[in-house]
């Protein structure tokens, strides 16, 4: 195994539309290894289309640089960069059948005619399409132009695949089928690849590295699994999957553990205490908690020395699954638990909810 | 599903709905009158038309080959014609891109003066264009009827060929430039090929109204090879007689394969609004 | 064209920033530059064939005419007071104005149950009948005239026809008079009014008119009460613009009137070809352009207020 390199890099990156307003990207560095597929994830204008645009040249920077393998490329004119896209409305062009849409970058790179052919046709195979070659590209169905159009970005051999929401016009069954195709291919070929979603699930099944963006900036950059378990701010911890968020003040700090995380003590009021782990040397202040609502127990009230008293204010149940809503003083925790045949309890019921120190994560963001 | 009994889909035909009916066939009728009475009389034998017709024959066509000033008008038209058309395509075509496709200010003014030749009547421009084109030494020629009829058919070929490029997904010329097309490269291999329908209707409006055109090419080309329009003109003023009965049929059905085609391309409606 | 590897700076050196936003704004100035190339052409086209000649006319009517393309070249508001203080070119103006008017109207009475057909059919050939109504419009206007005089003359078909029904017993005086120009320019202009009055019955829609009759109206109380108020903006539209296409014809007055009618646009043409006063015949030019702009400005003030609602 090599030992990876960057392949993109975006330092500073910022792009505004006058001095009045706040810029749509802000001051933005990244770094895209070979081979991975990040996803730029976020709600609609957090910068992440912006960002994509950017890097394929079809929007100027205001500021900052973006690198592809060590060479600046910021003042790189869009036709030279070299780069593969597929756009969200696929973008195929009407007046060209399959065939003629796939070869067109191999036409603008100049490549013999026996080398286009070839090449055009396996990249048809490759997203299954071969038999379509001579097809108008209004007779396909969304998921065809889908794959022709990832076809045509794959075939030049881009040094960096953009893709902006290639998804989000194909009906939810579709969408699933495709983002693993996506993914294989992407796999098979090692594309860089950066990948702008606004969808979780998306980005969490199919990206190497998340970037999740907000307001012009990244508020994190990892892996799904870091993204999911180890938020470091409230939006993040919000954005994906569900959660419980509260804020407490964090007590004393004990040992720190094999993974670099602390365990805190944290006592809310008169309503009990319970243990959290986190980043070490937060002890004192006053952060926000977090808990996944199917890592909450909820028990009825006595059980347990630690853990938090309450009252369950509502309950929904469906067969499989039963969930909660507990009031503990002024916040309420949603409490998600498959079912295991014990007796549910009911609204107005008191309840202790609990969990493993290592399921409550203090959030590292400072509390203004 | 239940249908009301008494409730029938579609109440019979009443008298004011039939008589709604015959006004709208009458209007169509009116609409159409002078361009039948023509064709009647391009195969009657009298040289006035009366009613009864008397009896058909093909003479008038058969003459219109002699007729020599109908034959150069016809030649000087389709020159000028053709030649207007490519210069209103050259300079409309990328001024309809530059107002879809950058920006910059006073964009909204200028879209109202590319329009705004057709709010000018004919008959002012004409004398203005001998004003200008006479000092010049241009009058009595091809370039000023060409220059003359520039400016009037200019808003039809604006005008079709932005709303071609405002249907156009503009990620298509995105996509282009991402694979490697330069600026020209695409708009010759991707958009050109994508707005061609508006180009095509615009330059086929800008060709019969320029062909059609009667007034400027009076005033600046009335001596020297005037157009075909203005030597029907002429000699419509002396005799409403059947000799361009025929000739005007011909132009009828010109237009006809016109409407025809830009019908198909962008809708009648769409183009002349 | 930038070089690709114009910068060979060492990987990820942030303190050297590109220069704060000069691609940008490089960029944004070759855009500019690029507008204004493609616009250069258009601009020096319309400059030579629509600005220059207007201007150059409007210029004209400020120099004193001495007839036989004689001018003299002064700056006097004379030229364009003559007419406005002689009856007879009085008589033009209120000649072309009424032209107008009446044509519109009529035009209009004409015009308006096919357009409202054409609003309503949900037959297939909807969009055939449509093209149908607009087509004459790309015949020629010389080609349609000739049409009315074949009928409308004194040994013409809607003459001879009526005299051998015998409803008549002398042929009537259509051609060569205002009624048989009005007859013409109705026809010539019905398309327009068409066109316009579908674009302006955006409003109307059958759901309304059914509600009506379901209330108990008739046929008649739904007509009056609904279609036709909001059938007016289109009406109005319509009318306006049929009025200023009118006023500024030549050809159809010229033929169909036969030298008997003089409208604004005639006397130009006499002035220019006949007598060759220029000045005169651009101050009649300005007075017609001026006729003109009132009611274009007259109609763009009212679509403004109707659009407004």
């Amino acid at each position: 195994m090599n030992t990876p390199r960057t392949k993109l890099s975006l330092a500073g990156l910022t792009k505004s539309y006058g001095s009045n307003l706040p810029p749509a990207v802000d001051n933005l560095d990244m770094e895209v290894e070979d081979g991975h597929l990040v996803a730029l994830l976020g709600p609609s204008g957090c910068g992440k289309t912006t960002t994509l645009r950017m890097v394929a040249g079809l929007l100027d920077p205001t500021s900052g640089r973006i690198m592809v393998e060590g060479q600046n490329i910021t003042n790189t004119p869009v036709h030279k960069r070299q780069m593969g896209m597929v756009f969200q409305s696929y973008a195929l062009f009407p007046h060209m059948n399959v065939q003629e849409n796939v070869a067109f970058g191999l036409q603008m790179r100049k490549r013999p005619k026996q080398e286009q052919q070839e090449r055009v046709m396996k990249a048809l195979e490759m997203v299954q399409l071969d038999h379509l070659a001579k097809r108008s590209t209004k007779a396909l169905s969304g998921g065809q132009q889908q794959r022709i159009a990832l076809a045509r970005a794959l075939v030049v051999e881009p040094t960096v695949l953009l893709l902006d929401e290639p998804l989000s016009n194909l009906d939810a069954k579709l969408r699933e089928t495709m983002r693993t195709e996506i993914r294989q291919i992407q796999q098979r070929t090692r594309a860089t690849t950066l990948f702008v979603t606004h969808d979780q699930d998306e980005a969490l099944d199919m990206a190497d590295r998340i970037a999740l963006m907000n307001g012009g900036l990244i508020e994190q950059f990892g892996s799904p699994h870091e993204i999911y378990e180890r938020p470091r701010t409230r939006f993040v911890a919000n954005f994906i999957g569900r959660a419980n968020l509260f804020e407490a003040a964090i007590g004393s700090e004990s040992s720190t553990g094999p993974d670099g995380l602390a365990r805190y003590e944290i006592s809310v009021g008169d309503h009990g205490s319970f243990h959290a782990v986190g980043e070490p040397g937060m002890a004192g202040s006053v952060r926000n908690v977090l808990v996944r609502p199917h890592r909450l127990r909820v028990g009825s009230a006595g059980t347990g020395a630690e853990g938090l008293r309450g009252r369950i204010e509502s309950n929904s149940y469906t067969g499989d699954s039963v969930s909660y809503h507990v009031r503990v003083g002024s916040e309420l925790f949603t409490a998600e638990r498959l079912t295991d045949g014990d007796t549910l309890l009911s609204v107005g019921d008191h309840a202790t909810i609990s969990w493993r120190a290592e399921d409550a994560l203090v959030l590292p963001e400072e509390l203004q | 599903m239940q249908q009301p009994a008494h409730a029938p889909f579609r109440p019979r035909m009443s008298v004011s709905r039939m008589f709604f009916l015959l006004t709208v066939l009458l209007a169509y009728l009116f609409l159409a009158a002078p361009l039948i009475i023509i064709f009647l009389m391009s195969f009657n034998a009298n040289q006035y038309l009366s009613w009864p017709p008397e009896s058909f024959t093909l003479d008038w066509y058969r003459a219109l080959p002699q007729q020599t000033q109908f034959i150069d008008g016809l030649q000087t038209t389709l020159i000028t014609a053709s030649a207007s058309t490519f210069f209103v395509l050259i300079c409309g075509v990328p001024a309809a891109l530059a107002l879809n496709r950058y920006e910059f200010r006073g964009k909204e003014l200028l879209s109202t003066f590319f329009i705004s030749p057709l709010l000018v009547p004919t008959i002012v421009l004409a004398v203005g264009l001998v004003l200008v084109l006479g000092p010049l030494g241009l009058t009595n020629t091809y370039a000023s009827i060409v220059i003359g009829h520039f400016a009037i058919t200019f808003p039809y070929v604006i005008r079709t060929t932005l709303m071609s490029l405002l249907t156009s997904d503009t990620s298509c010329e995105e996509a282009a430039q991402v694979l490697g097309a330069d600026r020209f490269t695409v708009f010759r291999r991707v958009t050109l090929p994508i707005i061609a329908p508006g180009v095509i209707a615009g330059g086929v409006i800008a060709f019969i109204v320029s062909f059609d055109e009667a007034v400027i090419s009076l005033f600046v080309a009335e001596s020297g090879r005037p157009t075909l329009p203005v030597h029907v003109l002429r000699y419509v003023e002396q005799s409403a007689d059947a000799a361009v009965a025929a000739l005007s049929v011909i132009l009828i059905l010109f237009s006809l394969v016109i409407v025809v085609i830009v019908e198909r391309l962008m809708g009648l409606r769409n183009v002349l609004r | 064209m930038t070089a690709v590897k114009s910068d060979d700076a060492p990987r990820l050196a942030p303190s050297q920033p590109a220069g704060p936003g000069t691609h940008e704004k490089r960029t944004a100035r070759r855009g500019k530059l690029a507008a204004g190339g493609l616009l250069t052409p258009a601009l020096l086209g319309l400059l030579l064939g629509f600005v220059l000649p207007v201007l150059w006319m409007i210029r004209m009517a400020f120099n004193e005419g001495a007839g036989s393309g004689v001018v003299i070249e002064t700056f006097t508001l004379q030229t364009i007071l003559d007419p406005l203080t002689d009856s007879y070119y009085w008589g033009i103006i209120w000649n072309t104005f009424s032209m107008g008017f009446t044509s519109a109207l009529l035009c209009i009475i004409v015009s308006y149950p096919l357009a409202l057909f054409l609003t309503r059919t949900v037959s297939r050939w909807k969009g055939i009948l449509i093209a149908i109504a607009l087509a004459p419009l790309l015949s020629s206007d010389v080609v349609r005239t000739y049409g009315w005089m074949v009928i409308l003359s004194p040994d013409g078909i809607l003459n001879s026809a009526l005299l051998s029904i015998g409803i008549i017993s002398t042929p009537l005086q259509l051609a060569n008079s205002m009624p048989g120009v009005i007859i013409g320019l109705v026809q010539i202009f019905m398309p327009y009014a068409i066109l316009a009055m579908i674009s302006g019955f955006g409003r109307l829609n059958t759901q309304l008119e059914e509600a009506a009759s379901s209330l108990g109206a008739n046929r008649m109380t739904t007509f009056l009460r609904i279609t036709f108020p909001l059938s007016l903006p289109g009406i109005f539209t319509a009318f306006l613009l049929i009025f200023v296409l009118s006023i500024s014809t030549f050809v159809t007055p010229r033929l169909l009137g036969g030298g008997r009618v003089q409208v604004l646009a005639t006397a130009i043409y006499d002035q220019t070809t006949e007598l060759l006063n220029w000045p005169f015949a651009a101050a009649l030019a300005v007075i017609l352009l001026m006729l003109f702009g009132t009611v274009v400005a007259f109609y763009q003030a009212l679509t403004k207020k109707l659009e407004g609602e």
